[in-house]
């Protein structure tokens, strides 16, 4: 019964080591890991240990991107971090969604959503509103 | 003196196996027919009892089970601790590669040509 007992605490212990660890402080990150959470040195330390975790698996695929994709991902960093975990489930599922549509229709999609997007800059420029963009068939 | 009384060991002891069996077999032959018939009724019984509570084939897959199952604590303990270890191999594996995808689709989110609001709510 005994050793039953500490089985079973062994168990415990084992699957439950990545949700039990301490936080990492950011001073303890690697160079390549401080370049790549750059945006988020100020609140890296009272982050909760699972984001930090997930964020540090990111953030090992930074040096293989290109410079642009560097640039987004360093962009978008800190808005990614500030949301709720339901919401970036959300986004994961909407992101795994949109990658099923074919092809062609994603590609316009992403037009509609640049085009919008420079109707926005024309009209915070202009201080006019711009019209929609028409949608595309 | 002591020869004679040693004789019936000493025969019983020297006598063939082929010798026993002839002897048995006419001592049979003078068994009357009541009592061959009782004998045979009774073999029978016997061995259809015998055929009854173990046939063959539960014999042999049972034997078989009980090979497999831990028959001391040791073994017991054996067995979980095996048990255990491939429990906690299967969850780190599964662990492994659910935060493989999510790291791999957190990456492709932040770094898409669509922006992120697109995907947030």
């Amino acid at each position: 019964m005994r050793n039953l007992a500490i089985i079973a605490f062994l168990l415990l212990g084992l699957t439950s080591t990545p949700a039990g660890a301490a936080t990492t402080s950011w001073r303890s990150l690697t160079p390549a890991q401080q370049e790549a959470l750059a945006p988020l040195s100020q609140q890296w330390d009272s982050l909760p240990e699972q984001q930090q975790h997930r964020m540090l698996k990111t953030a090992k695929r930074y040096p293989n991107l290109t410079p642009e994709q560097k640039s987004r991902f360093r962009d978008r960093l800190e808005a990614w971090s500030k949301l709720t975990p339901e919401q970036r489930d959300a986004a994961r599922e909407k992101y795994r969604a949109f990658s099923k549509v074919p092809a062609e229709k994603r590609e316009q999609v992403k037009r509609m959503v640049r085009q919008n997007q420079e109707a926005k800059v024309q009209q915070s420029a202009s201080g006019v509103p711009a019209a929609p963009p028409p949608l595309q068939p | 003196m002591n020869t004679n009384t040693n004789l019936p060991n000493e025969n019983s002891r020297h006598i063939a196996p082929e010798r026993i069996a002839q002897l048995l077999t006419r001592a049979a032959q003078q068994l009357d027919d009541n009592t061959v018939t009782a004998l045979r009724h009774a073999r029978n019984v016997a061995l259809q009892r015998q055929s009854l509570s173990e046939p063959v084939f539960a014999l042999s897959t049972g034997h078989s089970i009980r090979w497999l199952l831990p028959h001391s604590t040791h073994q017991w303990m054996a067995a979980i601790i095996l048990f255990v270890a491939i429990l906690f191999g299967g969850v780190s594996y599964w662990q492994h590669t659910h935060e493989n995808d999510l790291s791999h689709l957190d990456t492709a989110i932040l770094t898409d040509d669509l922006p992120l609001e697109v995907f947030v709510d």
